[in-house]
């Protein structure tokens, strides 16, 4: 759509204005160029951290009381992932229930948003190294007393429970909300997800019963944990 | 290329030479999930390279610097951060426009505000966040978010 306008701009410029155009054209030329250097090191990066970074044992680190070793260790989970920051939201609640305390949540919901180590690769070649630096030491320090505020007013009982009741009739669903799109489920279970406008969708009704190791492996698998059964 | 670029290109390329070796299959596997995430943003992505270009053109680098650069820095940032706050665009297609604004002349106060808004604090999924967390989180979250954005920027006007 938006790519769409932009189309429409040049083409129209290119018959008007031609002389604007070209020099529109060449003036984007330059961000082009750099783009193609960075992007696919930022492709390759990702990946590998996505596969090779123990987010398990992090994730098992952040109880209540979990002091420094705990906000390192958010900050490591945080800083480690993909996607914007609502495919966090699942990521959060999934560690919440297992005992990761406010100020620890707060940490990772932030620096998944500002300091992702390959957006900051990003940030330093169109902005500079010094920029970006200056910028994480900062947003590192911000992040650390918002946590710290935030776990002051916010307690516990103020987050909502919905300790979910085990349904008989629940079916497998794709949160759409949360979805990103990666189409990783159809990948690895191509029976039972598909994609539909960029977003994935279970094809059939999948019950509990039904699940087997390619759902699993699916469900555990989605960046955005968007895959559940309700 | 810079130093930092190719620095970045060995390492990734040491480690992804060493993924392969170890674990062929998840190596491939996770490329593959993310070319997917990248593929729903190139559209994006070439949007706003072409955008910057139209920017360049057709607003004089001293109009950027006049509202951007000289004029009221603190309104600026704080309008700035706002506009930051209501934006849904991935921060990876907004480093090569913000790029281009500072190179016309642009202040990186409040450049910096929108940048750390755009990420951190977010109006259109505030819904999402307080049906996951509930209000009190939510509200909580992105007013400090919002504050601390405003107080970075200042910050980075003050080193850089």
């Amino acid at each position: 759509m938006f790519l769409t306008v932009i189309i429409f701009t040049y083409i129209f410029l290119l018959i008007f204005m031609t002389d604007k155009g070209i020099k529109s054209f060449s003036n984007s030329l330059y961000y082009v160029k750099e783009m193609v250097i960075i992007m696919p090191v930022i492709l390759l990066l990702t990946s590998l951290i996505e596969a090779w970074v123990p987010k398990k044992t992090i994730e098992n680190a952040l109880g209540e009381g979990s002091g420094v070793k705990g906000f390192l260790f958010s900050f490591l989970l945080g800083s480690f992932s993909a996607g914007p920051i609502y495919a966090a939201f699942p990521v959060c609640k999934t560690l919440m229930k297992k005992g990761a305390s406010i100020a620890n949540i707060v940490i990772i919901l932030s620096a998944w948003a500002v300091i992702k180590i390959p957006m900051l690769a990003n940030e330093s070649k169109f902005l500079g190294p010094e920029f970006m630096m200056a910028r994480w030491v900062f947003t590192v320090i911000s992040i650390l007393i918002m946590s710290i505020i935030t776990s002051k007013i916010v307690k516990k009982e103020d987050l909502p429970t919905d300790i979910k009741e085990e349904n008989k009739d629940a079916v497998l669903r794709v949160d759409e909300h949360f979805c990103i799109g990666c189409g990783l489920c159809t990948k690895l279970s191509p029976d039972d997800f598909v994609m539909v406008n960029k977003k994935a969708k279970v094809n059939r009704k999948v019950s509990k019963e039904e699940e087997n190791e390619k759902i699993k492996q699916a469900m555990d698998k989605c960046p955005a944990k968007a895959i559940d059964y309700v | 290329m810079d130093i930092f670029t190719i620095s970045l290109w060995i390492i990734t390329i040491i480690w992804f030479a060493v993924s392969i070796f170890k674990d062929k299959k998840k190596t491939f596997n996770s490329i593959k999930m993310s070319s997917g995430m990248m593929r729903n943003m190139i559209g994006e992505i070439i949007g706003i390279l072409f955008l910057i270009g139209l920017i360049l053109t057709f607003i004089p680098p001293e109009t950027i610097k006049k509202y951007l650069g000289q004029s009221n820095i603190f309104l600026s940032t704080v309008i700035s951060a706002f506009l930051g706050s209501i934006t849904l665009i991935p921060a990876f297609v907004a480093f090569p426009l913000v790029g281009s604004l500072v190179n016309a002349g642009a202040s990186i106060v409040p450049i910096v505000a929108f940048l750390t808004t755009l990420t951190m604090v977010g109006i259109v999924t505030f819904p999402l966040e307080r049906r996951e967390f509930g209000f009190k989180f939510a509200l909580v979250r992105n007013l400090l978010s919002f504050g601390f954005a405003v107080i970075i920027a200042l910050l980075m006007g003050v080193v850089m």
